[in-house]
């Protein structure tokens, strides 16, 4: 019996091994227990009710949008602002699924490794966010853009900093609308535009099949093509809104003549545009920090020379977002590589650490020779081709207008997307006008006004 | 039906969810006192450790403390009594102790044994009476009552053997952590749109039905003196009812069923292993039964997560591998006069690798893993060879080694292990990052009982319910139970050799293994600190074959207990 019992020890291998396990667990637990539990699919984070208790999110001047007084989430006093910021803030219930407050649940919620996700009376104090917005330029914006549905992206371009993002309709989100689901003038409220919704580009697109050609045509510059105002494709007829004769590419992108450019694209072919345009980031998934941006589309592969030919011109089923038109704006005014943009400036005191974005370069779009002749083509346009009102000069304002056919009977789509070569006033824009008809008249006055708002602030 | 949530609305949710808060910390620190008090009662409710019969040399007159129910004799110094003679052999014979009295078998000795002159059979045990004579080598032998100046001189102290409070009291705080349980249940209704479920308060009548059966079957018809064991294994069998009540009452009433059927496994195992004689009997046909089970299931099995380890019997389904655990220690264990008679452990070798090979042929490495190291321990405690052990444990690495080698695919489940975070959304550690993230989203004291999230993940209530319980009844009630289930260890440790029979001691180191490392494998496995196997938590895991073979284990650790037979005696 005795060796029985002093055999009995081999036990202790295993309780060894089992208490040893335990401390182990305990001490990942403790030290890495935050990340565990800010993960995204971290159903008491991310599901149920309302945020109650959590982190605040203000804009880069401070201005608190939204955060927690005692257990109740209330957004901004002024009107104005939490319409304007409400895409990019988010709303109450999280249906806007871009939204920060959404997004970065987990952070503003916060976790203690005592009482985990919860408290004794279910209040959590979870990290603050500072956003790279100005909430005051976002409402100028939503002003501008008034009862149009549309978006409005601008970015600095030599930081990232995203200084403007706002989408309409929009919606205030401590009144929300009773009649939001069933009113078609809210169709859409909950779609943050400038990075949910991708647009038909129309002439904006005409600056990618243009790097297009400068990269894979050594004529590019003597290249002149005849616009009748009309042309026969694959047996199907392209039209242009002037009768521009023989024109180039600087004249062509100038006056945005669509045969140019649909006889353009059908001579460079498939497999050269299908390449700038990945080169550019179409097709491909796009984050704007943790925020998933919609990806823009471009797919001719299925396209005859004709559907080639229109997908020159921003048409065919060639989809783009502000974001994204923006980013490649940024791209030019850069040398071809962009900055990245940055929605969340910094964090502090989530569970993950404190946070401050970095400035980092992106995948480059295009070689910077290429970026060099964009850059005076689209200075060209608006020096050159587009009424001397429509910018202020001091701006150096680079840029192209768009107006995309949409079909289904509704009005054109209104876009314009440039940036200002003038070192003061680094920015980056893209802004689109749903039925705003010529981009020239409904989304051009925005960016400028903004840009005027900028450089006089 | 009344409405009850109208009624907690009125009070507020507030005060609502501090109440429930409170109860959660409530229940786990009651629950490691009933612990903490059921493991100290055992040492203080057992019997002096002073000798009650000596041997006494009849030529010299030294004396032998005879301090076992099983004494093995020789002249080696791991004799329990150490006669220094030379013409004994090593292990010479076994003394020991029955109901009927005291016995003596002589152990294949050379010399053999002779009472009051009869020369012994070997291995064939012989009744002896205080007085008679019993000649081993040179020695003469003979056995008498201990007198009060044998113990004067030794070094036993009396301190030991104070009556033992009443089991009463921790039985009744072990009922009112199941209320607390319940009453945290009845906030947790399946239905979102209810606060308030009375449905629990039926599942606990007849819970706490059971427990007093249960206790006034053991305390008042069978007459015995203690109910700690039987204690911890209802509290937590309660804990883990109300733990799967809070996501499923299907799944509770299921497992209060085989909660009740595991009790009356439980009583006919410690009738079964009250005749030894009868154990020894059935061993064999036992054992050919549980290696049947597992080539039946190997042949008609279904397979569920990929581990074809169930057997349907119309509407139930059964997992043998579970039941044949229980069967597996009988094979094992064995009395002191048989360990020193068959030296080798060839047909416990063979059973083992029959039962370890149809395990890893259904694909379940847990079980197979629980299967090999309750060898170990078996094989250990029998021949003290480490040299076994270590040959057993090489071989299991080479054929791992060349089971991975045919049949790579089986090597994919370990890809995830240390790496999860990097297979958040694929098989290799889907299940893992989710038990840490909800397990570590509970904190100490938990998201409230059906207010957790991992119960909707695959297996949540059986193989990852120790993030289960984590996240929604919090780390220290988890802790706790880690605590008991270890603490079973040290309570089996410290009544080793108390024991009625080696039998008993082996068996229920086993049973303390084998509770023990499944734990091991069920908790760490998901938590990422080990690979993981889909194995489940003894008490708390949703599973009725595993609760009736935990109960079986429980009975396996009540039978090491000399008391648990002491009582029979006495009421004759």
């Amino acid at each position: 019996m005795k060796t029985t019992g002093i055999r009995s020890f081999i036990l202790y291998i295993l309780t060894a091994a089992f208490i040893g396990c335990m401390g182990f667990f305990l001490f990942e637990l403790f030290s890495d227990g935050d990340q565990w539990a800010m993960q995204p699919y971290n159903q008491h984070l991310v599901a149920g009710g309302q945020l109650t208790w959590a982190g605040s999110i203000s804009d880069r001047n401070g201005t608190m949008l939204v955060g927690s007084e005692d257990g109740v989430r209330s957004y901004n006093s002024d009107a104005g602002i939490r319409t304007a910021t409400v895409h990019t803030v988010g709303d109450k219930n999280g249906y806007i699924s871009t939204g920060v407050q959404l997004v970065y649940r987990p952070q503003l919620s916060g976790y203690n490794p005592i009482f985990g996700v919860t408290t004794m009376t279910g209040k959590t104090t979870g990290g603050n966010i500072t956003l790279t917005i100005d909430s005051s330029l976002c409402e100028t914006a939503l002003n501008l853009l008034g009862d149009r549905k549309g978006a409005v992206i601008l970015y600095d371009y030599t930081t990232g900093e995203i200084l403007c993002k706002v989408s309409t309709p929009a919606f205030d989100p401590e009144n929300i609308p009773e009649d939001i689901e069933t009113n078609d003038q809210y169709k859409g409220a909950y779609l943050d535009r400038t990075i949910s919704s991708s647009f038909t580009p129309g002439s904006t697109f005409k600056v990618v099949t243009a790097a297009c050609a400068i990269e894979h045509l050594s004529d590019w510059d003597t290249r002149t093509y005849t616009c009748t105002g009309s042309t026969i494709i694959n047996g199907e007829e392209i039209t242009c809104m002037g009768q521009h004769g023989e024109i180039g590419l600087e004249s062509a992108l100038g006056n945005s003549c669509n045969i140019y450019f649909a006889e353009l694209a059908a001579d460079l072919g498939k497999d050269a545009m299908t390449e700038t345009a990945n080169e550019m980031g179409f097709n491909q998934a796009q984050k704007l920090d943790e925020i998933v941006v919609a990806a823009s589309t471009y797919d001719v592969s299925e396209a005859d020379e004709n559907a080639l030919a229109w997908s020159g011109i921003g048409q065919y089923t060639t989809l783009v977002t502000p974001y994204h038109m923006m980013r490649i704006m940024g791209a030019i005014a850069n040398g071809g590589a962009p900055i990245e943009p940055h929605l969340v400036s910094s964090m502090s005191g989530s569970g993950l650490g404190n946070y401050t974005y970095d400035v980092t370069a992106g995948d480059r779009m295009m070689p910077e020779e290429t970026a060099k002749v964009l850059q005076q083509l689209l200075r060209s346009d608006v020096e050159n081709y587009y009424n001397s009102s429509m910018f202020p000069s001091s701006l150096e304002v680079c840029a192209k207008t768009g107006t995309a056919e949409v079909g289904e009977g509704k009005e054109d789509t209104g876009w314009v997307a440039g940036y200002c070569a003038n070192p003061d006033t680094p920015y980056a824009f893209a802004v689109v006008v749903e039925e705003g008809g010529f981009g020239s008249a409904s989304a051009a006055p925005i960016a400028s006004q903004l840009l005027q708002q900028l450089a006089g602030g | 039906m009344p409405d009850f949530s109208a009624f907690f609305e009125s009070l507020g949710y507030q005060t609502l969810y501090v109440f429930l808060y409170a109860l959660r910390i409530l229940a786990p620190v009651l629950a490691l006192i009933i612990v903490i008090k059921c493991f100290r009662s055992v040492k203080l409710g057992r019997r002096p450790a002073a000798p009650v019969m000596m041997l006494e040399e009849v030529t010299t007159h030294a004396r032998f403390p005879v301090l076992y129910w099983e004494n093995s004799i020789g002249r080696s110094r791991s004799c329990d009594i150490t006669l220094p003679d030379a013409t004994m052999s090593r292990d010479h014979a076994v003394l020991m102790r029955r109901e009927e009295g005291w016995f003596i078998i002589d152990t294949n000795s050379k010399a053999g044994t002779f009472v009051n002159g009869t020369k012994l059979k070997p291995t064939v045990r012989a009744r002896i009476h205080p007085g008679d004579t019993i000649a081993m080598g040179s020695s003469a032998l003979s056995l008498r009552q201990t007198s009060d100046s044998d113990l004067k001189k030794s070094r036993f102290s009396l301190s030991e053997g104070k009556r033992a409070a009443s089991p009463f009291g921790t039985f009744l705080l072990m009922i009112f952590v199941q209320v607390l349980m319940a009453i945290q249940c009845c906030f947790a209704p399946e239905d979102p749109e209810q606060v308030f479920t009375p449905l629990p308060l039926v599942l606990l009548g007849a819970l706490l039905v059971i427990d007093i059966a249960f206790y006034l079957f053991s305390m008042k018809g069978l007459g015995r003196v203690s109910f700690e064991v039987e204690t911890v294994a209802l509290l937590f069998s309660g804990i883990g009812l109300f733990l799967l009540a809070g996501d499923s009452m299907d799944v509770a009433v299921t497992q209060l069923a085989a909660m009740f059927l595991g009790i009356i496994i439980f009583c006919i195992l410690i009738w079964f292993m009250g005749d030894l004689e009868r154990v020894t009997k059935w061993r064999l046909p036992l054992a050919m039964c549980a290696v049947g089970l597992l080539a039946v299931t190997l042949l008609i099995g279904t397979s569920i997560n990929g581990s074809k380890n169930w057997i349907f019997i119309g509407p139930i389904s059964i997992q043998p591998s579970e039941l044949a655990k229980i069967v597996f220690i009988f094979a094992g264990a064995a009395t002191l006069d048989k360990l020193q008679t068959t030296r080798n452990l060839t047909e416990f070798i063979v059973l083992t690798a029959l039962c370890g090979g149809c395990l890893v042929l259904m694909k379940d490495l847990g079980s197979a893993a629980v299967f090999f190291v309750t060898f170990l321990i078996i094989a250990f405690m029998r021949s003290g060879s480490i040299r076994t052990i270590a040959l057993a444990c090489s071989a299991v690495v080479i054929g791992l080694f060349m089971f991975l080698k045919v049949k790579p695919y089986a090597a994919a489940r370990f890809l995830g292990w240390r790496h999860v975070w990097e297979h958040i959304n694929d098989n290799y550690g889907y299940q893992q990052s989710r038990t840490l993230t909800y397990a570590a989203s509970g904190g100490f004291f938990g998201t409230g009982l059906g207010n957790g999230y991992l119960h909707n993940v695959a297996a949540g209530n059986s193989d990852l319910v120790f993030g289960m319980m984590t996240e929604e009844l919090g780390l220290l009630l988890a802790l706790v139970t880690a605590t008991a289930i270890v603490l079973w260890v040290f309570y089996v440790r410290s009544d080793v050799t108390r024991s009625r029979s080696t039998f008993y001691s082996i068996s229920a180191c086993a049973a303390a293994g084998i509770l023990l490392f499944q734990s091991l494998l069920n908790i760490f496995g998901p938590l990422d600190v080990i690979p993981l196997t889909g194995v489940t938590l003894p008490f708390i895991s949703a599973g009725g074959s595993s609760m009736l073979s935990v109960w079986g284990m429980v009975a396996f650790i009540k039978a090491s207990d000399e008391r648990t037979y002491a009582v029979r005696k006495r009421k004759r």
